[in-house]
């Protein structure tokens, strides 16, 4: 069995186990491909009221690797307005690319955003390209 | 491998272009193997002939010390890590008394769980990692699938990008609980570009546990002594003008059974070091 799958599977477990973090919900995991989870902010924060979806691909080098993760925008889900995230979803954030590590796990990286979503007090008017990361995400 | 089946996909991490190229080595990087067949150490001066003649001599010396092979490894920024675990199994396989060498290491690895756990990585985190590693170990004793370890099947493991990282990464996550246990370590965690102090926790994230990131001194100590193997390096960097290579041994496993890890390094990059010049030929069936 590859190393993601088990991996994924023990993760998988340990979500049903556990449970996740307050604010975090596992929405679908039907496959060891793709997780879908749900991010609220706690707190003040101007993203009161608001549920984010997240969508985890996963390559087999996980988690060796790093997950693509990113904001779901549909019908249902919209991107939060942020520095770090562009408005197609897409999320600028060290720890999945360079600074990605095989220690952190699906939930780490939810809380990790989560996190970076709460750090945000003022929203931002108009929507900046995350300088250190450009880069990384152009789009 | 590469999930980009669009240019809207991000780049799972791992995946790495900032890569070093050596002289001559000429496959492009993902050509390469990670770990490659011992190869004759001539071939290396030969790269060098129409380049640094100080990098000549330095390997002239080192095959007049009877080194007269080396084994590459794939130039991805894991080079130290997985170049020393290959040699360190290896050097099990090899070892005159194989049962007690394997026995041995294992116990060292077993006792590094309750480490690891210690400064707080989850079992869940690094069991399947840990397991690629005593799986090989465990294979020069016991047989797996009606066979033991050879250098063939050692060479196919490490190949093998699934169990080659998954041994890279056992070696970060034990590197970096040793840094985070040993209070002796916190005086030389230096950012390695700005040279600022560093917290054990922020330099382990960055530049230990992080996949692809070049080990120094500090990691390269933390891991021989949490191996309790010992490692000499081959510092091949055209400084001495008369062609010698200073060694600087990591020696803090003064009881092992198992031989000492012996690497090349030059400017970058680290490969296996030998005093054979080719693997052994697979023994003829009986």
């Amino acid at each position: 069995m590859a190393v993601s799958t088990r991996r994924l599977q023990k993760e998988l477990a340990d979500i049903k186990k556990e449970g996740t973090p307050v604010g975090i919900e596992l929405l679908s995991a039907d496959d060891f491909s793709t997780w879908y989870l749900t991010v609220e902010v706690l707190g003040e924060t101007v993203y009161q009221g608001e549920k984010f979806a997240l969508k985890f691909r996963f390559d087999g080098q996980y988690p060796i690797s790093a997950p693509a993760v990113q904001f779901v925008v549909d019908g249902s889900y919209h991107a939060p307005i942020h520095p770090h995230v562009y408005s197609n979803g897409h999320i600028c954030a060290s720890i999945l690319g360079s600074e990605w590590s095989p220690v952190l796990s699906v939930v780490a990286v939810c809380v990790t955003i989560q996190s970076m979503l709460a750090s945000c007090k003022v929203c931002p008017s108009v929507h900046p390209i995350c300088p250190s990361c450009a880069c990384q995400c152009l789009v | 491998m590469l999930m980009k089946d669009s240019v809207e996909e991000l780049p799972p991490a791992g995946l790495f272009d900032h890569l070093q190229a050596f002289p001559g080595d000429g496959l492009p990087m993902p050509d390469r193997p990670l770990i490659a067949p011992l190869a004759p150490m001539l071939v290396l001066r030969e790269e060098y002939e129409n380049g640094s003649q100080f990098f000549v001599k330095q390997i002239d010396w080192l095959m007049n010390q009877g080194w007269i092979g080396v084994r590459r490894a794939r130039g991805d920024g894991d080079c130290f890590y997985r170049a020393l675990a290959f040699a360190y199994v290896e050097n099990i396989l090899n070892s005159s008394d194989s049962l007690l060498a394997a026995s041995s290491a294992l116990s060292v690895l077993e006792a590094t769980v309750p480490q690891l756990e210690n400064v707080g990585f989850q079992r869940l985190v690094f069991e399947d990692f840990y397991d690629c590693l005593a799986g090989l170990i465990n294979q020069i004793i016991n047989p797996v699938n009606n066979r033991l370890l050879t250098i063939d099947l050692l060479l196919e493991a490490f190949n093998n990008p699934e169990v080659s990282n998954s041994i890279v990464v056992f070696l970060r996550l034990l590197t970096s609980a040793e840094i985070k246990t040993n209070p002796d370590y916190a005086a030389f965690l230096l950012h390695p570009e700005t040279g600022e102090q560093m917290d054990p926790e922020g330099f382990c994230n960055n530049f230990v546990e992080a996949v692809g990131k070049e080990a120094d001194h500090v990691q390269m100590n933390a891991l021989a002594t949490a191996l309790k193997v010992n490692v000499n390096v081959a510092y091949l960097d055209g400084h001495d003008q008369h062609g010698q290579v200073s060694f600087v041994p990591f020696q803090n496993a003064p009881f092992t059974v198992i031989e000492p890890v012996n690497l090349l390094y030059r400017p970058g990059h680290y490969d296996v070091l030998d005093r054979r010049d080719a693997d052994p030929l697979p023994p003829l069936l009986v």
